[in-house]
């Protein structure tokens, strides 16, 4: 029923009058608060950040352990909501949208990669990648192409039988990066997506992402690793729950 | 749109097919209770539908145009009769011989049951072989008990008006009474010893369609000896307990019920606007009766395994909200990959379903098996209600069992759940 309301981006209601605030910005971020409620204490995880990403970014967050950036990426992958301050995506006002909204976002704009994959076990590479088509309402024969199509992109297209677990941590990561590509997202988020792979893997994986970017995708990547961090075309560094630095670097 | 839903419900029931795959064990257990279920409402229905056969069948043997007439209430009521009941006087062979002559009717015939003697003691009959016995049910009778359908002559014949007028010692006898005292012999123009009296055998009568199969027991309908009205009346000179078999004309037997209730009521003088004080009934009157019976038993069961298919729902119940406590890292993945709340209460509402459904199926396959075993007994079928109720009844208890815990599965925190070990 609500995919036939928000079928094409055409009604959203706050859309005309925030296209104006964000301009050509994809991602615009306004004084975003995240306040953990601990007991009696208030723990800021993020602090009055605000900060705006265009079409065809890659953009770089850096910052020491737990200073904000995954809670960051969970607010910009729609997987969260801030405490306090306006966030916009492609000029849809996050903040203000229904459960349901938040899904269509989650699965046709943004496509997620986690440190940890996060496939399901029981599932083969193919099943995994269908998914977010399954839920975008997709029949099974177009479906089955595209799935196909982005596990061949990430160099697995003789892997789509295999279970997660019948595969490695590199091709399960490029699998997960198949299936956030799947339904073509406005952007590509990925939190620290080499984390729990060796150096070599690191490398194929972070090869893989400029590929993509020269593709014309928008990518933003939480690292700790200066090298994979100076591939990016800008770096932000947060501190605290704070942007302490925001620089373009190419 | 339906198109999507479709396929939507396809890939869930697949997910969901998958699912239980990966837990045989565990489903096994879960639908039991389902399949307990199930398997009760295929045996009731076809255990009563196999009573209502057997009734059935035993009573239009006595012929569906046959009415029944008794002083007291003829059929399947219990407790004890009223002070009007047990006052009410005989039905008598002159009543008789008035249905007889009645338009609508074709014969009548009365029938006197000397199977107790005076003292209430059984009467014996004993056979030529040394064989005793007091369970054989006596009836007196009149000739016309050859127009009526009752019994089917097998061999011999009836008696003859003569022979009834002179009330002469013979008899017609079932097969039960055959097996017992002529295994091996001719039992026509042998004797038998009835109440110190000896009769000759001049008929044998077929052996009548038995409930439950038949054999022995007081309830054995062939386990019969008929003699002539005046004879039987020797044997237990003061009864008077007379039954009335009336057989309508073709075609009549409405007719033929208006006016033998008619005419009993002026012939024992029942006042305008009294109930009768006497019982008519027909072959599909007390068919009916049973069935009303049947029926009570069969809700009283269907109560008693709703309440097996209720057990058999908690334990979806608890299974499914371990199910979703375990897989609340899925949900998450599911969530953030574009899941909506309905997608995720569709899943598991499908997989609770198809857990039931599938215990509802092996129900079926049980009870059906069973089911054949019980043909052997009784000829039962199983009513087409009862599988299609079965199956709908274990996918209903997924479905609402399963309410709750996709409730929780769908209105879970991605963050959270992505975050959960
Ligand atoms: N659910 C939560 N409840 C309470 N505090 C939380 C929660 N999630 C995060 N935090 C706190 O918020 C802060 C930021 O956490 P976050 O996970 O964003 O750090 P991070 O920069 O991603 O660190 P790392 O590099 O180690 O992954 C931390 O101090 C953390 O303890
Ligand atoms: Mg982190």
């Amino acid at each position: 029923m609500y995919k036939f309301m928000d079928d094409e981006n055409g009604e959203r209601q706050p859309a005309a009058t925030d296209t104006a605030q964000t301009g050509e910005g994809l991602i615009l971020m306004k004084n975003i608060w995240k306040t953990y409620q601990m007991g009696v204490e208030e723990l800021h995880a993020l602090r009055d950040v605000s900060f705006s990403v265009n079409k065809g970014e890659y953009l770089a967050i850096i910052g020491p352990s737990g200073s904000g950036k995954s809670t960051l990426m969970n607010l910009i992958g729609c997987l969260d909501s801030p405490t306090k301050g306006d966030y916009w995506i492609n000029g849809n006002l996050v903040s203000t949208m229904t459960d349901d909204e938040l899904a269509r976002i989650r699965n046709k704009e943004i496509g997620f990669v986690f440190q940890t994959f996060n496939l399901l076990a029981r599932a083969t590479a193919l099943h995994n990648v269908e998914l977010p088509l399954i839920y975008a309402g997709m029949g099974s024969g177009e479906r089955y192409e595209k799935a196909q199509a982005a596990l061949a992109s990430v160099e697995l297209g003789d892997r789509v039988g295999h279970k997660p677990n019948e595969l490695s941590g590199g091709q399960r990561q490029r699998v997960a990066i198949a299936r956030a590509l799947v339904n073509h997202p406005s952007i590509l988020l990925a939190d620290e997506p080499t984390g729990a792979l060796d150096s070599k893997t690191s490398v194929e994986i972070m090869a893989l992402f400029e590929k993509l970017h020269a593709e014309g995708n928008t990518i933003i990547i939480v690292t700790h690793e200066h090298e994979v961090a100076e591939r990016a075309h800008r770096v932000i560094t947060i501190r605290d729950g704070r942007i302490e630095n925001d620089e373009k670097i190419k | 749109m339906i198109r999507l839903l479709g396929s939507r419900f396809y890939e869930n029931l697949m997910m969901a097919l998958d699912t239980l795959r990966g837990n045989k064990l565990r489903s096994f257990l879960t639908i039991f209770g389902v399949v307990v279920g199930v398997i009760t409402v295929m045996l009731i229905s076809s255990i009563i539908s196999g009573i209502n056969v057997a009734v059935e069948k035993q009573v239009e043997s006595f012929g569906t145009r046959s009415i029944f007439l008794y002083k007291f209430n003829i059929g399947f009521s219990t407790g004890r009769r009223s002070r009007e009941e047990r006052m009410r006087k005989p039905l008598t062979v002159e009543d008789s011989d008035a249905i007889k002559n009645l338009p609508s009717i074709e014969t009548s015939v009365p029938f006197l049951d000397v199977s107790n003697n005076f003292w209430g003691s059984k009467i014996l009959v004993t056979g030529r072989n040394g064989k005793s016995s007091s369970a054989v049910q006596l009836q007196g009778t009149l000739p016309e008990i050859e127009k009526t359908t009752t019994e089917v002559l097998m061999a011999g014949r009836w008696f003859s008006q003569s022979e009834s007028d002179e009330k002469a010692n013979v008899c017609l006898i079932g097969s039960s009474v055959v097996d017992t005292y002529f295994p091996y012999t001719d039992p026509v123009g042998e004797e038998l010893d009835i109440g110190g009296t000896p009769f000759r055998v001049i008929g044998v009568l077929e052996k009548k369609e038995q409930l439950f199969g038949g054999g022995g027991g007081n309830n054995d309908q062939s386990n019969v000896i008929y003699m002539p009205l005046g004879a039987a009346l020797k044997l237990k000179p003061n009864e008077d307990d007379l039954f009335i078999l009336a057989v309508a004309r073709e075609g009549m037997l409405d007719q033929a019920k208006d006016d033998v209730e008619d005419l009993l009521r002026v012939r024992r003088r029942v006042p305008y606007g009294q109930p009768n004080n006497f019982s008519m009934e027909t072959a599909a009157s007390i068919i009916e009766q049973f069935k009303s019976i049947t029926a009570g038993v069969a809700a009283a069961m269907i109560v008693i395994s709703s309440i097996g298919l209720m057990i058999g729902g908690i334990g979806v119940m608890n299974i499914m909200l371990v199910s979703v406590t375990e897989r609340t890292r899925e949900i998450g993945i599911r969530k953030a990959i574009g899941a909506r709340q309905g997608d995720i209460l569709l899943q598991f509402l499908i997989e609770a379903a198809t857990l039931t459904g599938f215990g509802g199926l092996v129900g079926l396959l049980i009870g059906w098996l069973l089911t054949l075993l019980v043909k052997l007994v009784l000829p039962s079928y199983v009513p087409l209600w009862a599988p299609i109720a079965g199956f709908f009844a274990s996918v209903g208890i997924g479905l609402v069992f399963g309410l709750w815990p996709a409730w929780k599965a769908a209105r879970l925190d991605p963050i959270e759940s992505l975050r959960y070990e």
